[in-house]
């Protein structure tokens, strides 16, 4: 009997384990309670989720919990996953996450007969019954703006690039170039949301995360899935990117992205403080998992598992992450290839030498932020320094990956959030406009394992605004992606809530198959 | 004299096909009207006469059910000759002809003489003068039966819609040659390209098994030669050749090809256009305009054996030595990876050996940064299913090389970062499976990779 703070009845307190209900929901009740209770408990506690990585043991074990060596600590959740489901094309994947949504008439997706219409308004045939942002709806007209850059040809492919990306313009045989990418949302944090867990709303695990729980590391002293932020450009307008973006969701902490910083110390407070040796930190991990295994013990928290685990991750990657950022030993090839920006941490071009040194290293899934291309006014001013940052970088780690036979098993795949309008945002002159958010259709590219190369995929309309053939849902672009890495996104599910939840979602998805090799 | 009726109808049966020649002409609309109902009414006699059998050996049991056998038997025939009427109308109407017609076209026929003297047997057989004559004839319009519905279901579904998804091992016992008309010239854009469009589209309707308006695509002659209403293709016109025309209508036309299924491509349509438009040639192998990247065509994994007695070793092994077997896919006969990234400091020619007695499991070995040597090439060539192997960053100098040319399953190798030559990778030339080498930052690697960075600079600026 409990009784009420404030109420002098006494009622039977109800105990969720004892309720008529199936014994998955306890369970899950039971982790979400402990959770919440942690999370409560350790304010700041997200500190040691950055050192987060599983021991995603996926070397041959038909033990129902294997038992890693050095830690004893189970690997819980993956078990029972025999993934991955058919012989993969890629075993990694990076990621060039292109955050504001590039506006594709200026870069790849060429509307030569936009020019003729210049300052005329598009059709309302065209824009249909669509319901535009805060930021356009308003205006009273939407004048067409051409774009301010001429496109021509390269590659034996002969595909259009603008002048903006004479880098990516020499490897257009290679990509798998996708036009008809068509989005559900609008504005930024659910576009991109959407981009990367497959939902608007935030809680459900990322693609990196997915991909950390079904295929596991190949590589136990790196981080699985690592997020890499290029340095904030004040000159160009940046939207936030947080670590919704590359959190685990309802799945185990131990699969979500690991940020590397951007400056100074890659991961924080890795280093050992003075005074303090090896071996003393050896002792002083063995101590705190001992306590931590009482925790267990006595809780049965999940979360501990990983917090073990989590521990362990860092104390390898005192050792393996300077060796991944000492740039030292790189010949002078690379420099050639990745420009002067690459020596500078922080910037694209590094993070795209990272991204392509971890894998080497065999970390399973990077993704590289670039923040900056929300371009609703000042086009022509900030488009080109946008491309000259991003552009070689694409390009070297492409080159990179290829001439030492990485590309042959690593995806690469390069896409924002959502496309923006052939309108003009704003004032539009002969010299500048402005562009906004635009969901029904953007340009994406993608190369290496299991796509094709050299092809183009999806056509929009003479406005870049509508797609007329070949649609590709941002599920099915996700599904397609997971298709290369060997996973059937149908299959890849974690029972959540009452539903087996997926990357892709509980709407259907297909798998492009006119995207792969 | 119901013997002499029987015979009557039965040579009528036989001469309908000389009276109502199938010219591969269409003819009357409502003889196709009715005769579309065919596919739709075939079911009732393939029902009516599987029930016979049973019916007969239930009758063993309850004499009230061989009873009714022989209305069934009765109903058989006159559901027969329904059918094969609508089918007649179907075929003669639309003027579709080929072998595959035929030969459902005389199953039919067959079928419904079959069913007609299985009635007149059967009395015999109730009475028990003739006891065999009887079952031995339903067992023939059974098979019968089965190869006619066989015929028919290829005429509407493709002739290779049972066995395209069949498992290999029944296709070899089987045997089911799908012959094909000959395309020479295999490099040709037309073999290569134009050919499988129509394969894939087309010959359903339009080849040997059923050649609607008299044309067929599988082969060049046939083609070019076009159809009833004449040439399909006018070479260097493509705006004038009717079949570009027919695919590119619109898919509710009435004339849109293929007719009731998705449309072809848009590249599709692209390439025939431009093989029309530059000549309709059977042998040019490159079309102004039209590229198509080089598909290196994958070999087909080959499935290694089963090594699940071994677990318990290799589970010990990856204990001792911290590097890991993981499975290619959930797959087993996917085969193993050696993955040796964790210790890769600690790993060496010894630590390789070891791993020697699995060498059959393992189809991708990853060695790079680890501390193995030339001293390992003679333990590489056993390792038989090996399809890439990484050697990146190892002290390599590719003496012994040669000794991989045993692996005839080897496409990638990793050589970036060794110390190999051009003179130690000669031996490689003669693997014809082996695509993808990578030599960057070696010795052997050429000069082009210098110009390549300067004209990066360059362009840079």
């Amino acid at each position: 009997m409990k009784q009420h703070l404030r109420c002098t009845d006494c009622e039977q307190a109800t105990n969720v384990m004892d309720l008529p209900i199936p014994a998955g929901m306890k369970q899950e009740w039971a982790a979400v309670e402990t959770r919440r209770r942690f999370l409560g408990r350790s304010g700041k506690v997200l500190g040691w989720a950055a050192l987060a990585s599983l021991l995603g043991d996926r070397a041959l074990s038909s033990d129902a919990h294997a038992v890693n060596t050095k830690t004893g600590t189970a690997t819980q959740a993956r078990d029972g996953l025999t993934l991955p489901h058919f012989a993969p094309k890629a075993k990694r994947a990076i990621y060039l996450f292109m955050s504001g949504g590039p506006p594709q008439i200026d870069l790849l997706d060429y509307k030569p007969n936009l020019a003729a219409l210049y300052d005329k308004d598009i059709p309302a045939s065209v824009r249909g019954n669509q319901q535009l942002t805060g930021m356009t709806a308003g205006q009273a007209r939407f004048p067409i703006a051409p774009s301010h850059w001429s496109f021509k040809r390269y590659g034996q492919t002969g595909t259009w690039v603008s002048d903006l990306l004479p880098f990516t313009a020499r490897m257009v045989d290679d990509l798998t170039i996708v036009k008809s990418v068509n989005t559900d949302a609008i504005n930024h944090e659910p576009a991109i949301m959407l981009m990367n867990t497959g939902n608007m709303n935030a809680g459900k695990p990322c693609m990196g995360s997915w991909l950390s729980y079904g295929l596991g590391s190949m590589n136990d002293n790196l981080p699985t899935f690592i997020v890499l932020q290029t340095k904030v450009n004040a000159k160009e307008n940046n939207q936030p990117v947080s670590s919704r973006l590359w959190s685990s969701g309802f799945l185990s902490s131990q699969y979500a992205g690991v940020g590397l910083r951007s400056g100074g110390d890659p991961v924080l407070f890795l280093s050992d403080p003075n005074g303090v040796d090896r071996e003393v930190r050896r002792k002083m991990l063995d101590a705190v998992e001992e306590i931590n295994r009482q925790t267990l013990a006595e809780v049965g928290d999940p979360e501990t598992n990983a917090r073990i685990s989590q521990y362990e991750m860092a104390y390898r990657m005192q050792a393996s992450v300077p060796e991944l950022v000492d740039l030292s030993k790189e010949p002078q090839s690379t420099w050639d290839l990745y420009g002067p920006d690459a020596k500078e941490p922080g910037t694209f071009a590094y993070n795209c030498l990272l991204a392509r040194r971890m894998a080497e290293r065999g970390v399973r899934f990077t993704q590289v932020y670039k923040r900056g291309w929300d371009v609703h006014d000042n086009v022509t001013g900030m488009l080109p320094i946008l491309c000259k940052e991003t552009d070689r970088g694409c390009y070297a780690l492409i080159t990179d990956l290829k001439r030492r036979g990485l590309l042959d098993d690593t995806l690469v795949i390069w896409a924002g959030e959502f496309g923006r309008t052939v309108y003009s945002q704003g004032g539009l002159t002969p010299e500048n406009y402005g562009r906004d958010h635009h969901p029904r259709c953007f340009t994406t590219w993608m190369t290496g394992g299991g796509v094709r190369p050299g092809i183009t995929y999806g056509e929009t309309d003479e406005f870049s605004y509508n797609v007329v053939k070949d649609p590709v849902h941002v599920r099915d672009f996700n599904a397609t992606i997971l298709r290369c890495l060997g996973i059937d996104h149908n299959k890849l599910t974690y029972n959540f809530q009452g539903l087996d939840q997926k990357l892709t979602g509980p709407v259907p998805a297909s798998v492009v198959q006119g995207l792969l090799a | 004299m119901t013997w002499v009726a029987a015979l009557l109808v039965s040579v009528a049966l036989a001469l309908l096909p000389r009276i109502f020649r199938l010219d591969g002409k269409p003819h009357a609309d409502w003889e196709q009207f009715l005769g579309r109902f065919h596919p739709l009414a075939v079911h009732l006699p393939i029902g009516l006469i599987v029930l016979v059998p049973l019916l007969e050996i239930a009758g063993a049991f309850r004499p009230a059910l061989r009873e009714a056998a022989g209305l069934v038997l009765g109903l058989s025939f006159a559901a027969c000759l329904g059918t094969l009427t609508l089918g007649y109308l179907l075929a003669y109407g639309s003027g579709d002809v080929g072998s595959t017609v035929t030969r459902h076209m005389w199953g039919g026929i067959a079928l419904a003489i079959g069913v007609l003297l299985c009635l007149l047997a059967r009395p015999s057989w109730i009475s028990g003068a003739l006891s065999r004559i009887y079952p031995s004839m339903l067992i023939c319009v059974l098979l019968t039966l089965v190869w006619t519905a066989h015929q028919g279901g290829s005429l509407t579904h493709g002739s290779n819609y049972l066995t395209e998804y069949m498992p290999a091992p029944m296709k070899n016992i089987l045997v089911f040659g799908i012959v094909r008309a000959s395309t020479p010239n295999s490099g040709s854009f037309y073999a290569a390209h134009i050919n499988p469009i129509f394969d894939a589209n087309c010959v359903t309707c339009h080849g040997a098994g059923k050649t609607e308006g008299g044309l067929r695509l599988d082969s060049y002659e046939l083609l070019m030669k076009g159809g009833h209403d004449g040439p399909v293709i006018l070479s260097g016109r493509p705006e004038k050749s009717m079949l570009l025309e027919r695919v590119t209508l619109p898919a509710d036309n009435k004339h849109f090809m293929p007719a009731g299924r998705q449309p072809l491509s848009q590249q599709e349509v692209t390439w025939i256009r431009a093989w029309i438009q530059q000549g309709a040639s059977r042998i040019v192998t490159n079309l102004a305009g039209i590229s198509i990247p080089v598909q290196a065509k994958e070999l087909p994994l080959q499935p290694v054996g089963d090594y699940s007695e071994l677990m318990a070793e290799i589970r010990t092994m990856q204990k001792g030595q911290g590097a890991k077997l993981v499975p290619v896919s959930s797959k087993p006969s996917d085969g193993l990876i050696l993955n040796t990234v964790d210790v890769a400091s600690s790993f060496g020619d010894a630590q390789l050996a070891a791993f020697q007695k699995f060498a059959p499991y393992i189809v991708e070995a990853e060695l790079g940064r680890t501390g193995v040597t030339d001293a390992s090439f003679q333990t590489l060539s056993t390792f038989t299913h090996l399809r890439a192997l990484h050697l990146e960053g190892t002290a390599m100098t590719g003496n012994g090389l040669v000794r991989l040319t045993q692996l005839s399953q080897l496409t990638y190798l990793n050589l970036s970062g060794t110390k190999v030559t051009q003179t130690t990778l000669a031996p490689l030339a003669a693997m014809k499976n082996l695509r993808h080498v990578y030599t960057f930052n070696t010795p052997a690697q050429q000069t082009p990779a210098a110009n390549e960075t300067q004209s990066v600079a360059r362009s840079a600026q």
